[in-house]
This record gives C-alpha cells, sequence and structure tokens, in this order.
C-alpha cells in the first residue's frame, strides 16, 4: 500500500514535469478572458504589477491603457496622472513582463493595450502583423530629436513611434590599467598583451561570443569596412532585405578581424552572457565591449571605468555599433485611438518626460534638448552617445529576424576557427536569404 | 445521512456546477465565440441528464474525467492538427480584408508643404456628443479659422470665436465643443473622418488638437483584385500570390502584411520533401532516441546501484546518506542546468579546470551531447534511487533468505529475485521517465539551447530534440511560423505514440511476473 501511493506521488510528479516541460512548445494562451473588475479612477498611485508573468488583463473602464516593463512604470505612470488630471480622463499603466509576445495575443483577441513602450526593432514584426498606427509628428516636433533616432521609427517611409532613448555598445576600460583608451584595435591588443604579460590582468578583452554567436556584438567589425554589413540601404533609407550585405568583400574583411582575433584567444566562444561582466569587473580583463547596463554592475564592483567609441580596424574605419531606439507604440487596435495618440504625440515629446524615462535606465535621451542637459552633467552619457555618433539603427524590417541566428552562428564558427570566413559568411547568406524567401 | 439532506446536497452541487457552466457560457459569449457557447450548453445539459437522473450510473464516475480529457487531451491535439493545415504564422494573423484596409490606411502620408492645424473636435449646436455628426474645428498657422465636415473645408467666421494662446478654438457660435473623453468615446468615427482637400487627400485629426492633410498612395481595385501603389514612378500593381500582396514587376517586392489561409498538406509535405529537412529530423530522431534511453538507463542504473548499497543492513548512517543524495532532486533542475552550464565552459569552467583538461564541451557535437547526459543524470538519479529504494524494501526478507538457502549467490539472488520484482514495481515509472526525457526540452534549452551547429546551418543543431527543433520553429526562429511547427508537433505526437504502444504491452508482460 505504501509503495503504491509512493509510486502514483511519484508518477503525477513527472507527468506534472513533462506537461510543464511540453507547456513551452504551445503557442502562449491569450490573457485570461476575465474583463478586469471595475475600478472606476485608479489615475494615481502604483502601476499595477502582474501575478506572475501572465499578460495583464484590460481595465475596460479607463480611457487609457498603458503597457510598460516594470523598470520604467514609475516615470510613466507619474506623466499618466498628469495627462489624466489635465484632460478629465482616466489612465492606467499596466506592467507587462514579456510586451512584444503579450501585445501580439492580447491585441490578436481584442484585449490589448493603447500604448505599449519597447523598442524600435519590434516594428517590422508589429506592421507585418498590422497592430501598430501610424503617428504623424509635425516636421518641427521631429526635429527636435536626434535624426537617427526619427529615422528608427519609421518603416518604409511612414513613422509608427515617438521615441525616447538611443542606446549602443561601446569600449569600456579600466582607467587602473589603461589611461587612455586605445583608438585601434592593433593598439587595444598590444597595451593589453603588455599588461597580460606584465601580469596585471588575464585576458586582453571580454566581448559576449558564446557558442552560439551573437550578431548584435560582432557587426560592428563588418561596419567598420566599407559595403560591410547586414543588409544594404534603400534610397529611403529603409534596409533592403533583397540586398545582403553579409559576404560581401567588406564583411569578409571584418570576418577575418574575427578570425585573426579568435586565433590570438583575445575573442573566444567561452565568453557569454553568464560571465562577460565578471570578466571586467573582477579586473581579468582591461577592455570590456559592452552596452550601458553594465554600467551598474562596474560601478558596484568598483571598478574605474571609462568609455569611449568602438576602436577602428586595420584596412577599415571606426567600427560601428547598431543603435537601439526605446519608444512609445499606438496600438492600430486601439479602443482609445484618440487619447492614445494625444498622449504619444504631445507628452512624449516634453523634455521633463525624456529626462524622467533617462533617469531609469541611463541611456542617452532621444530628445536633443533633454540629451543636451544631461550630457552637460553624465559625462558616461555623453562618452555612450558619442560612441554610437556614427552608428546606424539596427534594421527593423522583419527579415531581420532571419538574421540573428544564422549570421550570430557565423560569427562563432568564424572566432572558435571552425571554418573559414568567406566559407562560413557564403554559407550564412545562403541560409538567410533562405529563410527570407520562406518567411 | 437522511435521504432528502442527500438529495438537497445532490442537487446544490448539481446547481452550483450549473451556475460554473453558465458563467463560463456568458464570457465565452462576450468574447463572441458562438461555438464554444454552445458547446458549454450542451455540457451543461449532459451534468443535469447524468446526475439529475437515476440512470446512468456508470457516467457518473465517467464524466468528470471525460470531460477534463477532451479539455485538456483531445482539444489541443484537434487545435494543433487543425493548425497545421493553415499558414499561421508571424505575417500571416490576419485575413484578406484586414490586410487591404490596413495597407491602404499605412500609406497615408502628410502632403509636402501643407500646413498643420490646431485642431478642435465638435458636433452642431443642439446635436447628440455621442451620436451627432462630427465636425473639426481647425486654426491655420496664420489664424484663420474653418470648419472641417465630410463634404469638405469652409471658412469660419471670427465673430464669436475664442481660441487658446496656440490657436486651438475652445468656444465657436453655432457648434459644441467636445470634452477630450467625448471625443475619444467616438475615436472609431474620428479615424473614420477625413475633410477632402481635392486631389484625393484629406485632413486627419492627430490626437485631441492637431490635424494634418496626409493622401494615401495606395488604392484597392475589388474587380480586378490589385493594389496599385502610385508613389513610385510607375506605380507598383501588387497581386494576390502565396497569402500576400507581391509586386507583378518584381516577385521579390512584397507588403509585409499577409493573411491567415488554408495550405492544405503542404505545411507535411514540406517536412518529408525539404532535403535538409528530411535529414535534419532523422539525425535528431535518432539522438532523440539515444538520449532518452541512456538518460533513463543511466539514472536507474546508478540510483538502483546505490539504493542497493544503501539497502544493506550493515551500513550506518543511513539517514544522512539518504537526505544528501536527494538533494540534487530538491533543487529546481532549471538552476542546476545553468550552474552545469557554466561548470562546462572551456575556459573558466570547473570541470576543464579540476580535471586539467581542455575539451569543448558545449562548442562540439559530441562534447555537448556527453555534457547533457552527464547534467541529465545528475538531476535524474536522486528520483530513481528514491524509487527503487521504497520498491526494495517492499521486497520481503523471507524471498531473499529461501534464495541462500538453495545456495544462489549474491549476483544470482539480484538477477533472478531482486531484479524482476523490483522491474515489476519500477517499469511502468521507467516508461513515464522515457516519455518525459524524449520531451525534455528545458534541459536541453538551457544547457546548449540545441547547439553546436554545425555543417553550416542553424536550423539542425546536434543536441536537438524533436520537441526544441519544434519550437524553435514555432518561436524563436527566423520566420515564427505556428502553422508549420504545428505539423511537426502532428509528427512528433504520432511518432511518439508509436513507440508508446510497444512499450505499455511490455509492462502487461512484467505485471504476469506476479
Amino acid at each position: 500500500m505504501h509503495k503504491r501511493a509512493f509510486g502514483a506521488v511519484a508518477v503525477t510528479g513527472v507527468a506534472a514535469l513533462a506537461l510543464s516541460a511540453c507547456g513551452g512548445s504551445e503557442p502562449a494562451a491569450p490573457s485570461n478572458p476575465t474583463p478586469g473588475t471595475s475600478s472606476a479612477a485608479t489615475t494615481t498611485g502604483e502601476p499595477e504589477t502582474p501575478t506572475g508573468t501572465a499578460a495583464p488583463v484590460r481595465d475596460a473602464n479607463v480611457d487609457l491603457v498603458i503597457w510598460t516593463d516594470p523598470d520604467r512604470s514609475k516615470p510613466v505612470q507619474k506623466y499618466a496622472d498628469e495627462f489624466a488630471a489635465e484632460n478629465g480622463v482616466t489612465v492606467k499603466v499596466q506592467i507587462s513582463t514579456d510586451t512584444r509576445a503579450q501585445f501580439k495575443d492580447a491585441t490578436k483577441v481584442g484585449k490589448g493595450p493603447d500604448v505599449i513602450v519597447g523598442a524600435h526593432d519590434w516594428l517590422g514584426e508589429l506592421v507585418q502583423n498590422s497592430t501598430v498606427a501610424p503617428i504623424n509628428l509635425s516636421a518641427d516636433v521631429a526635429s527636435k530629436f536626434l535624426p537617427n533616432a526619427i529615422a528608427a521609427t519609421k518603416f518604409n517611409g511612414q513613422a509608427y513611434g515617438v521615441p525616447y532613448a538611443v542606446e549602443n555598445i561601446g569600449l569600456m576600460y579600466n582607467k587602473d590599467l589603461v589611461p587612455n583608451p586605445p583608438k585601434t584595435m592593433d593598439e587595444l591588443v598590444a597595451t593589453g598583451e603588455k599588461l597580460v604579460k606584465e601580469g596585471k590582468a588575464k585576458q586582453v578583452l571580454s566581448q559576449f561570443v558564446s557558442k552560439t554567436g551573437n550578431a548584435y556584438f560582432a557587426y560592428p567589425y563588418l561596419s567598420a569596412f566599407p559595403d560591410g554589413g547586414i543588409f544594404a540601404v534603400k534610397d529611403n533609407g529603409d534596409y533592403d532585405p533583397n540586398k545582403l550585405l553579409v559576404n560581401s568583400p567588406g564583411s569578409i574583411k571584418g570576418g577575418e578581424v574575427l578570425a585573426a582575433l579568435g586565433k590570438k584567444k583575445i575573442l573566444s566562444t567561452n565568453v557569454d552572457d553568464t560571465n562577460q561582466d565578471a570578466l571586467f569587473d573582477t579586473k581579468a580583463a582591461p577592455f570590456m565591449i559592452s552596452g550601458p547596463w553594465s554600467v551598474a554592475k562596474a560601478k558596484d564592483a568598483g571598478v574605474n571605468y571609462g568609455i569611449a567609441p568602438l576602436p577602428s580596424l586595420t584596412g577599415g574605419g571606426a567600427m560601428k555599433p547598431f543603435l537601439g531606439v526605446q519608444m512609445f507604440y499606438v496600438s492600430s487596435k486601439a479602443k482609445n485611438a484618440t487619447l492614445a495618440q494625444e498622449f504619444v504625440t504631445n507628452y512624449i515629446p516634453r523634455k521633463e518626460v525624456q529626462l524622467a524615462l533617462f533617469e531609469v535606465g541611463k541611456r542617452p535621451p532621444a530628445l536633443k534638448e533633454a540629451y543636451d542637459e544631461v550630457a552637460a552633467s553624465d559625462p558616461d552619457v555623453k562618452a555612450w552617445y558619442e560612441a554610437g555618433a556614427d552608428g546606424l539603427p539596427m534594421p527593423n524590417i522583419p527579415a531581420m529576424n532571419s538574421v540573428w541566428g544564422p549570421f550570430g552562428q557565423a560569427t562563432a564558427d568564424i572566432i572558435s576557427g571552425k571554418s573559414d570566413p568567406k566559407t562560413r559568411l557564403d554559407a550564412a547568406a545562403k541560409e538567410i536569404a533562405a529563410n527570407i524567401a520562406k518567411g | 445521512m437522511t435521504k432528502l439532506t442527500a438529495l438537497v446536497i445532490k442537487w446544490v452541487l448539481i446547481a452550483l456546477a450549473l451556475a460554473g457552466v453558465l458563467w463560463i457560457a456568458t464570457q465565452l459569449a462576450i468574447a463572441g465565440n458562438t461555438m464554444a457557447v454552445i458547446v458549454a450548453g450542451m455540457v451543461g445539459i449532459g451534468i443535469l441528464a447524468v446526475y439529475g437522473t437515476r440512470r446512468n450510473v456508470p457516467l457518473k464516475y465517467l464524466l468528470p474525467g471525460m470531460l477534463l480529457l477532451v479539455a485538456f487531451q483531445l482539444w489541443p491535439i484537434i487545435f494543433t492538427a487543425s493548425l497545421s493545415l493553415t499558414n499561421y504564422g508571424d505575417g500571416h494573423l490576419i485575413s484578406k480584408e484586414e490586410t487591404v484596409t490596413d495597407i491602404i490606411a499605412q500609406s497615408v502620408r502628410e502632403v509636402p508643404n501643407s500646413p498643420r492645424y490646431r485642431m478642435s473636435v465638435a458636433t452642431r449646436e443642439g446635436a447628440s456628443a455621442t451620436t451627432g455628426d462630427l465636425v473639426l474645428l481647425l486654426t491655420k498657422p496664420d489664424g484663420t479659422t474653418f470648419v472641417g465636415e465630410p463634404g469638405g473645408l469652409e471658412p469660419l467666421p471670427a465673430e464669436g470665436v475664442e481660441k487658446t494662446t496656440t490657436g486651438k478654438i475652445t468656444k465657436a457660435p453655432g457648434y459644441t465643443i467636445l470634452t477630450a473623453r467625448e471625443v475619444n468615446a467616438r475615436s472609431k468615427d474620428l479615424s473614420a473622418l477625413a475633410v477632402p482637400t481635392g486631389d484625393g487627400g484629406g485632413i486627419k485629426p492627430v490626437g485631441l488638437s492637431e490635424a494634418f492633410e496626409g493622401k494615401p498612395s495606395v488604392t484597392y481595385d475589388a474587380a480586378a483584385d490589385r493594389l496599385t501603389d502610385s508613389s513610385t514612378t510607375p506605380p507598383t500593381v501588387y497581386e494576390p500570390k502565396n497569402a500576400r500582396w507581391v509586386s507583378t514587376a518584381d516577385p521579390s517586392v512584397a507588403f509585409p502584411q499577409g493573411w491567415q489561409e488554408n495550405v492544405g498538406f503542404s505545411n507535411f509535405s514540406r517536412i518529408f520533401t525539404d532535403e535538409t529537412l528530411r535529414a535534419g529530423f532523422a539525425k535528431i530522431f535518432v539522438w532523440n532516441l539515444v538520449f532518452a534511453v541512456v538518460s533513463v538507463l543511466s539514472t536507474f542504473l546508478l540510483g538502483m546501484l546505490i539504493a542497493l548499497l544503501f539497502n544493506d543492513p550493515r551500513l550506518k548512517g543511513k539517514a544522512v546518506y539518504r537526505s544528501l543524495l536527494i538533494l540534487p532532486y530538491a533543487l529546481p533542475g532549471f538552476i542546476t542546468a545553468l550552474v552545469w552550464r557554466g561548470m562546462f565552459n572551456q575556459d573558466y569552467g570547473l570541470i576543464n579546470g579540476t580535471l586539467g583538461l581542455n575539451v569543448d564541451w558545449l562548442g562540439s557535437p559530441w562534447g555537448a551531447k556527453a555534457a547533457i547526459l552527464i547534467t541529465n543524470l545528475w538531476l535524474g538519479f536522486p528520483y530513481m534511487f528514491i524509487v527503487c529504494t521504497g520498491a526494495l524494501q517492499s521486497i520481503p526478507q523471507d524471498v531473499r533468505e529461501a534464495a541462500t538457502i538453495d545456495g544462489a549467490n549474491a549476483f544470482r539472488t539480484l538477477r533472478s529475485i531482486i531484479m524482476p520484482l523490483l522491474l515489476v514495481a519500477v517499469g511502468p515509472l521507467l516508461i513515464a521517465s522515457f516519455a518525459f526525457n524524449f520531451n525534455n526540452f528545458g534541459l536541453i534549452y538551457l544547457l546548449t539551447k540545441g547547439g553546436p551547429f554545425d555543417g553550416n546551418d542553424t536550423s539542425i543543431g546536434s543536441s536537438d530534440l524533436l520537441i526544441t527543433y519544434a519550437y524553435r520553429l514555432a518561436f524563436s526562429g527566423s520566420a515564427p511560423n505556428y502553422g508549420f511547427a504545428a505539423a511537426v508537433s502532428v509528427v512528433i505526437f504520432i511518432i511518439v505514440a508509436l513507440m508508446t504502444i510497444p512499450a505499455f504491452r511490455q509492462t502487461k508482460a512484467l505485471e504476469e511476473v506476479n
């Protein structure tokens, strides 16, 4: 009897595990179809936090619903309250743990929010699934933003959002070991190798590569060369999915740099998201290629860090990173389209809103006026901005989804020496083109 | 308990169940799902018919299980199978009609050099704010005022008009200006409103207080079923092809918005005809089988050996050892997998570090497979150890004594007496463990994400299981394609079902030992 009961418990346990494991393969269930309990005036106070990781449930009795990630919820709530008071309406800010997926699922069943906060590279997918509405900023308001930030809100010539921050990677260096940042990769390698020889460091550079590769971090090596990169740019400023640059002569030169650095163990597939920051923060590596998100950790670790633009490569120019732009979108299925448009076009371009949003992520604001104010007092922000000065916005076309995996893996294989740059990039280009054709 | 109380309790329970069904049905009705409402109604009638009468005694026991079976087993299978016959996926989520209206709406561009108007939304005096025709009261940058209606743009006499400093009209004789909330309530009417300016353009509102002159560049010819984009020279004509609008001149040019449609069995024929997929599918299937079998055998053998060892009456401090051995099972598997991933790191990992090796565990096909099996052994053996300990303790001591008296040595006793008795108890659990490991998504995903990817192709990894492969196709792949992933899931389902039949026959044979 005892045995049998025990067995039954064990089987149930295994079944539960199996169910939870299988759960991953089912399309994510749309949010619970229970309408929110009526709460007429919830415009003030804390943003609503979700239970677990489920999508928030849209409140049907509110005049404007905004979904944001937990970090940004506080400043968004503050200005949402102000907006509500000014217009005599109710606004609800809800926290969404995975806005990109939850917005898609909820909108499909008519329960999506009116406004979302997200990255610009979601745009192609959102347009493809017809879930975002165009935003018509007047020319003089648009001109108050950084040109690259405005360019990133456009898809096929149409603008779909209002930006509030830009981010990019740069070179972080340990000022105690390296007083002046290197201008070229050769200089970086020489300085680093000298430090390793002297026993002051264990390795030259910490950069996220990983076994499956990282296209975002590998791209600047290609973009340093003329016509190196991922997609060619069309006349209207959009990326052209039919003109792949992944195996252009310039990209192959970039691939050769990756191979050479991999051979010298300066880049390694054993460095990934789990140890990248630790290597720099424990002073094992004097240089790290990373973004604003690494600053807080370095500060906590007490590293005397500096931020500089990415170095330039011999035979090419400066490594140009991708720019990521954070923005506010309006849903094309918004139930409160007018207020959503009003909030996004009239409130987000305000300086105080941009400054409040800067405080949470410390990324350079997209509004010039706000950027100038922060840059004057915060040298880090200025340094990040300058590191991205000649970067281009990350492609926001849906075809980019076909690039991340194959291109990232190709760079990992080149760095690990499994394959030579030309063969591997040719194969990646072939695979990407085939995937784009299928999609 | 009297008969009356029993009857009351019975009907209260039935009423509660029916109220539950009614609540679900109303929720479904709100969501507009007619079919589901009908099904809920039928379930309600079924509950009443089975429990309200004295007949159908067996059904009284079977009904709850049957309902759960349909809801959680049959329905997902049917849903997945029906999904596998469509092209449902990113870029194919909406209907064809929606793509047409969407493409036209998104092609609206501001007319170059046109002014931006300050705008108030109003109705004619006396008209209802909720149903009356909307008019736009507009102010040009030079201060002149206009009334915009579906009929066109008319000048608004300045007399009696009050404006804010920015030029937004706050009062105009003959018109009632709507509040923000009233305007918002009519968002739909407002988005349909465009004040024609001639030349196909129109003045459209942006938010509450601004308007711009825009013009769509795309037109739809319903008779020919063609879209024409006049913003290019010459105008581009798009025709429907493979559920998307594709340019007739250059097939590589298409609108990103596509629609959902049935594609028959083409997802299935793609699985069996695409050369990479077919070769990859076979490769993944073999590794999947090896992984499940080796995982079950290795965890079972290690768990059983330790259980046998700790079952020896001469061993001291068993309670301590046993608790320690259960620890890997008690820790969350996700954390353990991530810790092992760190330990397998070639340069910084504990394993290569302490053993003085330089194995590229996670970067070479065989290394990754070995790493996965080692991690799974660590994760799985405590479970087998618990199960075997329980089973061993239930084997009566006299059977062993009888074997010893008959002159059997320790190995012979194990092989001929203990093992068969153990397998009766543990056999079904081994099958459960096999089925679980066959779909052990979490482990693979956390440890290698299916990689490393060899042979210049990133769709098929050397440590992929069918389930991680289907996941990549559906969600994180190049173009998320639920229809195709559903087809792969159906194929996996059939394979697992076919393999389970002989396995269950085998357990029946084991039960006959008793």
